[in-house]
């Protein structure tokens, strides 16, 4: 499983082309072509109350979009890569979607690409709908963040994001896609963090056999991950903790200076996540880091 | 000057106009009472909630099961005392609909809201001020009776029908283009105007991709689907069911099917020529080959037409039943009503729970459009109190010249067309159905002149009601549909005639002859 054909979708906020950069390190992983996208919002063009359809506004903004994505294409042929524009009107989620499975490609890139004011989540709600939605993996890259730690203010610029990834697995159909990625890793990767975190939910009421043995079951399944993936030529490394598993993911991550997070996501609707949460989307929200989501 | 100070300048001045007349107002009823009453009382001891106001509003507008409390005798009628200027922020708002997509389309499309709320503020705080209590009852009132049904009806009807998507290969050969313009036309009746409008309009400019000249397609497409078809059931088109909302029964407006039938018939049958003509000129007379498979024809969320059918009998029931009143913020509304509106909400929702994104989504389904018509309307129904409390007043109110003037069927039939035709259709039909009432029955409370509207006079009522929907037709901004269809052609990729070719080179071609033709047989 490589990611040969990407789908970069901007809005052509600050630090997008930054971004875009920082991704280009997967050539060393079989990158061989960029989808670049922009969805001008049909609600920016459409329906002009008792009036009709902005065709004017539709090709200024697709010509800007054009002249701004023709300079990004030659830093990405300056990279060996191959690259691609489409510039479509739609509703930006679906359209997404629609583009990626018409393009084909391996992965999605979302998420802000700068975080200049403190808050809770780093990521919007297209963002979110794009990672519930998508069967496809998504890479929220999240390049440059502010966050507080310790009571310090820090700004985090993302950068070298497959250096140290942190692969958390509960050991899902998901989780298994998550390590091929991550084994297609080779040359980026430094090191990967195997990581396992047994959830509150299943060590609560646990007599400590019990609990020996599900240590015991995890960290067997953890050295076989990581065998895996040094099989592969990539050095990893377990880590297993018990606790709250979306805080337990992000502190770990942080504390182990990882460069990133990968997890396997079962794709909860909308109902199902409200009701039942989702690990992996809470880990999105909370983290600093860039968060790849492998369905 | 900057914008803003003119908007500031126009709305002091607003309130100073209200202020001065208001006074004199107060003056008027002083000397009434102490004519009557021996005692004095201003305008301001008004009290709307029992409708024994000292400034009353006139017949007030109550339809299915709304009390009225029109004609007390001895007290100034608030419609025979406003002056003809007061409407005009209703005539600006209107303007501003006609005016900014063709001048400032950008500026429109992102400030719109703000616009109407400007003119709605600019009628609406001097009114308040000036009428105090009574002001306070008429604004609730055609919110509550008026705007709130009408958005509910109109948000429901686009939701379900929003969850309908015709899928599959149809190929625009004259015989299938006039066949889908037929079923739309026949549907718009049932789902409304937009509704049928938006199921339709994109697998017809599917159908017909492969056409070079498909501009007049999408105009009949308008004028038939989008507005004609619309004119058999309050459901069709929003003019009609603020005249059910007013009294007219629900069935009373299948009256208008042979001025529908000789309409659309015309319509039709020159569109199925217009498109022989050019499907044998573009060379076209073979099956084009296909690309790719044919996919078989299908209709997706068919679950929807039950809630469809929910919303046709919701309406149709509370014309029909009477369960008393209740009294919301001082207006009395009948429970049936209440009742009606929840009961739209609830489909609305049922069908945004049981219809998948997807569907949604393969039919571009948004939001947007409805918003749009909340915000623009919301500053139209308050601006046009005044307008509507001096046509019910009749010849005893300040557009006296205009009831005078507009005497036979076939006035009401061009005068509240023309006006359809430039501005919004919905409003227009409410102004000159309360011009009608003016003329024929002054004074009178609705809940009384409406059945006689709609028996002794009813040609004049068939007039109000097919000119308001059949000249929505007549340009852009004529109805709602107009605006949706236009921008979904554009988007796809099919150019159409700017607001003014619209009207040269269609509506007064094919529009102006049918109509007269409606005319000679009918008015």
């Amino acid at each position: 499983m490589e990611f040969k054909k990407i789908l970069f979708p901007t809005k052509f906020r600050e630090l997008a082309f930054n971004s875009l950069e920082s991704i280009l390190e997967l050539k060393k992983a079989g990158l061989k072509e960029v989808v670049l996208t922009y969805i001008i919002p049909r609600d920016e063009v459409a329906f002009v109350p008792f009036g009709g359809y902005m065709k004017d506004e539709e090709e200024r903004l697709r010509e800007q979009a054009r002249i701004r994505f023709e300079n990004w294409q030659e830093a990405i042929t300056a990279e060996g890569i191959e690259s691609k524009v489409r510039i479509e009107v739609g509703n930006p989620v679906p359209k997404l979607l629609r583009v990626a499975e018409e393009e084909k490609v391996d992965l999605i890139i979302a998420g802000r690409k700068k975080r200049t004011v403190l808050g809770k989540v780093y990521v919007g709600s297209h963002t979110l709908e794009l990672v519930r939605r998508s069967t496809i993996p998504v890479l929220v890259s999240k390049y440059m963040v502010r966050f507080e730690w310790e009571g310090d203010l820090i700004t985090r610029v993302n950068d070298h994001i497959f250096t140290a990834p942190l692969l958390a697995t509960d050991w899902s159909e998901p989780s298994e896609k998550a390590l091929k990625l991550v084994s297609s890793f080779k040359g980026l990767a430094d090191k990967v963090m195997v990581t396992h975190i047994i959830g509150v939910k299943i060590s609560k009421g646990l007599d400590k056999s019990e609990l020996n043995r599900i240590e015991k079951e995890s960290k067997e399944r953890l050295e076989k991950y990581c065998d895996r993936l040094k099989k592969d030529g990539i050095n990893a490394e377990p880590h297993l903790f018990s606790g709250r598993s979306a805080h337990e993911i992000v502190r770990v991550a942080r504390e182990h200076k990882a460069s990133m997070i990968v997890m396997g996501t079962t794709g909860k609707d909308r109902f199902k996540e409200f009701w039942l949460g989702s690990v992996s989307h809470r880990v999105t929200e909370a983290s600093e880091l860039p968060v790849l989501l492998v369905p | 000057m900057r914008l803003g100070k003119w908007l500031a300048i126009i709305f002091l001045l607003s309130i100073f106009a209200f202020l001065v007349p208001a006074m004199a107002t107060d003056q008027e009823v002083a000397a009434t009472h102490d004519t009557e009453h021996g005692s004095t009382h201003g305008a301001e001891h008004a009290v709307a909630e029992t409708g024994h106001e000292d400034v009353h509003a006139g017949s007030e507008s109550h339809g299915h099961g709304d009390a009225g409390h029109g004609g007390h005798g001895g007290h100034i009628n608030l419609g025979e005392v406003l002056k003809l200027w007061t409407c005009i922020p209703f005539a600006c708002m209107l303007l501003s609909i006609a005016l900014f997509p063709l001048l400032a389309p950008k500026f429109w499309h992102h400030h719109f809201g703000k616009v109407s709320a400007f003119w709605a503020a600019c009628l609406g705080i001097p009114f308040l001020i000036a009428f105090k209590g009574v002001a306070v009852h008429e604004i609730l009132h055609i919110i509550l009776a008026d705007y709130v049904p009408f958005i509910i009806l109109l948000w429901a009807l686009y939701t379900i029908s929003g969850g309908i998507l015709l899928k599959g290969t149809l190929r625009g050969t004259p015989i299938v283009n006039t066949i889908i313009i037929l079923i739309g036309t026949v549907l718009a009746s049932w789902m409304g105007t937009t509704g049928a409008a938006m199921l339709l309009i994109r697998p017809f400019l599917k159908a017909n991709n492969y056409r070079k000249n498909r501009t007049f397609m999408v105009v009949f497409f308008i004028f038939l689907v989008a507005n004609v078809g619309g004119s058999l059931t309050p459901l069709g088109d929003p003019p009609l069911f603020l005249g059910f909302l007013h009294g007219v029964d629900f069935f009373w407006t299948m009256k208008i099917m042979p001025h529908m039938l000789v309409t659309a018939g015309i319509l039709l049958t020159i569109y199925f020529f217009l498109d022989t003509y050019h499907y044998k000129k573009e060379g076209l007379t073979s099956a084009p080959v296909e690309e790719g498979e044919k996919e078989p024809l299908k209709l997706v969320g068919t679950h929807n037409f039950i809630f469809l059918g929910g919303v046709v009998g919701a309406v149709l029931t509370s014309g029909i039943v009477d369960w008393g009143e209740v009294n919301t913020l001082g207006i009395h509304r009948a429970v049936q009503d209440w009742a009606r509106d929840g009961f739209l909400i609830l489909m609305g929702m049922l069908s945004l729970w049981t219809t998948s994104k997807r569907l949604r989504e393969d039919n571009d389904f948004s939001w947007f459009p409805i918003v749009e018509v909340a915000y623009l309307f919301i500053g139209i129904f308050i601006t046009m109190v005044p307008c509507l409390l001096i046509l019910k007043a009749g010849l005893k109110g300040e557009m006296a010249f205009l009831i005078a003037a507009v005497k036979e069927p076939m006035h009401y039939f061009w005068v509240t067309g023309a006006l359809s035709g430039f501005l919004d259709n919905a409003p227009t039909y409410l102004t000159f159905f309360n011009t009608a009432l003016g003329a024929f029955y002054p004074g009178m409370p609705e809940a009384q002149a409406v059945p006689l509207l709609m028996t002794e006079s009813s040609i004049f009522l068939k007039a109000i009601s097919a000119g308001a929907v059949f000249f929505g037709a007549f340009s852009y901004i004529g109805n709602a549909p107009n605006f949706m269809v236009r921008s979904i052609a554009e988007e796809g990729g099919t150019p159409m005639p700017s607001f003014f070719g619209y009207i040269l080179k269609y509506s007064l071609v094919f529009l102006f002859p049918t109509f007269v033709v409606v005319t000679l047989i009918f008015f």
